[in-house]
C-alpha cells in the first residue's frame, strides 16, 4: 500500500485528467452558448441553463454550511458528563490482568479511575 | 466547626468552600456560587426595555411596551427559581449514604439521596464539555451484576463547577469517610 508511481496508477490519473478536462469545456459549452446555436447543430437534450449557474451556488453554500454542520456534529457526539464513556470503555473493561513478575516491567493496562484518583490526590506519608 | 475557604470556579467566578463535620462519620461540604448581581439585572432589564422601545417607536403598537414588562417579570421569575442555583451542597454520612442538595435562589431545594451500598466510589474525573476540558467530581455508582464495573456516573457541582484546588479538598474529605466503610466491613 506504498504511495509509489505505479504504470497503473499513470493511467488512471491520465484518464481522470483527460475527463476533467472534457467534463469542464462540456460545461462552458452548455453555460455559454445560446440554445439556437446547440439546436441547430441538432443536439436538443440539455438540462436548463440556470442550473448552469444554480448548482455551482449550491456546492459552495453546502461547503460553507458543512464546517457548521461538522462543529455540530462533533459537539452532539461529545459524550456528556455522566455518562461512563468519560470513565472506561470497551476495550478496558474487556482487558486481561497478566500477573505480576518480579524485577519485569509491570504489562501495559488501563487503570481503574479510583487507583489513578489515590495516586494524585492522597499523598502516602 | 465551620471554615469557609474562597475559590474559583470554572470560568473564574468566585465561589465559597463550606466544610461542617458533624460527627466522624458525617460531614457536610457546601459550594456557594455568587448571587445575582444588580448590574447584570439592571443590564438584562435596560437592554429588553430599549429593545421594546424600538419595537415601539418602529410600529407604534403600546401592547409591545407591556409585553416587555411582562417578558422580564417572568423571565425573572423562571430564572431565580429554575435556573440560578445559589448553593449546592453534600452530604456525607459513612454509614447511610451520600445527599446531594441544589439551592435555588427563589428558595427551591432539589434533594437527591443515594445510599452507601449502591456508592462504588467518588472521584475527580476530567471530560470534554462544551470545547473546554474541566475537571469534576462525580459519584461512581456500583454496578450489580459485576463488582468491578460502573453503572452510572453522577456529576456533583455542576453549576458551581469549581476547579481542581477546590475538588481536590472535596475528595480528600470524602475519601476519609468512605475509607472509613472499608475498615468497618473488615
Amino acid at each position: 500500500n506504498s504511495p509509489a508511481p505505479l504504470p497503473e496508477r499513470a493511467i488512471y490519473g491520465f484518464a481522470l485528467f483527460l475527463g476533467s478536462w472534457f467534463g469542464f469545456i462540456l460545461y462552458l459549452i452548455w453555460a455559454y452558448i445560446p440554445e439556437t446555436w446547440l439546436f441547430s447543430l441538432g443536439l436538443t437534450y440539455w438540462p436548463q441553463k440556470y442550473w448552469a449557474v444554480a448548482l455551482p451556488v449550491y456546492l459552495l453554500v453546502a461547503v460553507g454550511l458543512g464546517y457548521i454542520l461538522l462543529f455540530g456534529i462533533n459537539m452532539m457526539s461529545t459524550a456528556p458528563l455522566n455518562s461512563t464513556h468519560n470513565i472506561t470503555d470497551n476495550f478496558a473493561k474487556k482487558q486481561q490482568q497478566k500477573k505480576f513478575q518480579e524485577e519485569a516491567i509491570p504489562a501495559l493496562r488501563d487503570i481503574p479511575i479510583s487507583e489513578v484518583n489515590r495516586m494524585f490526590f492522597l499523598p502516602e506519608k | 466547626m465551620a471554615e469557609e475557604r474562597r475559590f474559583r470556579s470554572a470560568s473564574g467566578a468566585p465561589i465559597a468552600l463550606r466544610c461542617r463535620q458533624h460527627s466522624a462519620s458525617c460531614r457536610e461540604l457546601a459550594v456557594r456560587g455568587p448571587r445575582l448581581q444588580l448590574r447584570s439585572l439592571s443590564a438584562a432589564t435596560s437592554a429588553v426595555w430599549l429593545a421594546a422601545y424600538g419595537l415601539f417607536a418602529l410600529s407604534e403598537n403600546s401592547m409591545v411596551l407591556s409585553a416587555a414588562i411582562f417578558i422580564t417579570l417572568i423571565g425573572l421569575i423562571i430564572y431565580l427559581h429554575f435556573v440560578k442555583i445559589d448553593q449546592e451542597s453534600l452530604l456525607v454520612i459513612g454509614s447511610l449514604g451520600i445527599q446531594v442538595t441544589s439551592s435555588y435562589a427563589s428558595g427551591k431545594e432539589s434533594t437527591t439521596f443515594i445510599e452507601m451500598g449502591q456508592v462504588k466510589d467518588v472521584v475527580i474525573n476530567e471530560a470534554i464539555h462544551m470545547q473546554k476540558v474541566i475537571y469534576y467530581l462525580c459519584i461512581l455508582l456500583q454496578d450489580p451484576e459485576d463488582p468491578q464495573g460502573v453503572s452510572e456516573v453522577v456529576p456533583l457541582f455542576q453549576s458551581s463547577k469549581p476547579r481542581l484546588d477546590c475538588l481536590i479538598e472535596v475528595y480528600k474529605s470524602c475519601q476519609e469517610i468512605l475509607e472509613q466503610r472499608k475498615t468497618a466491613s473488615q
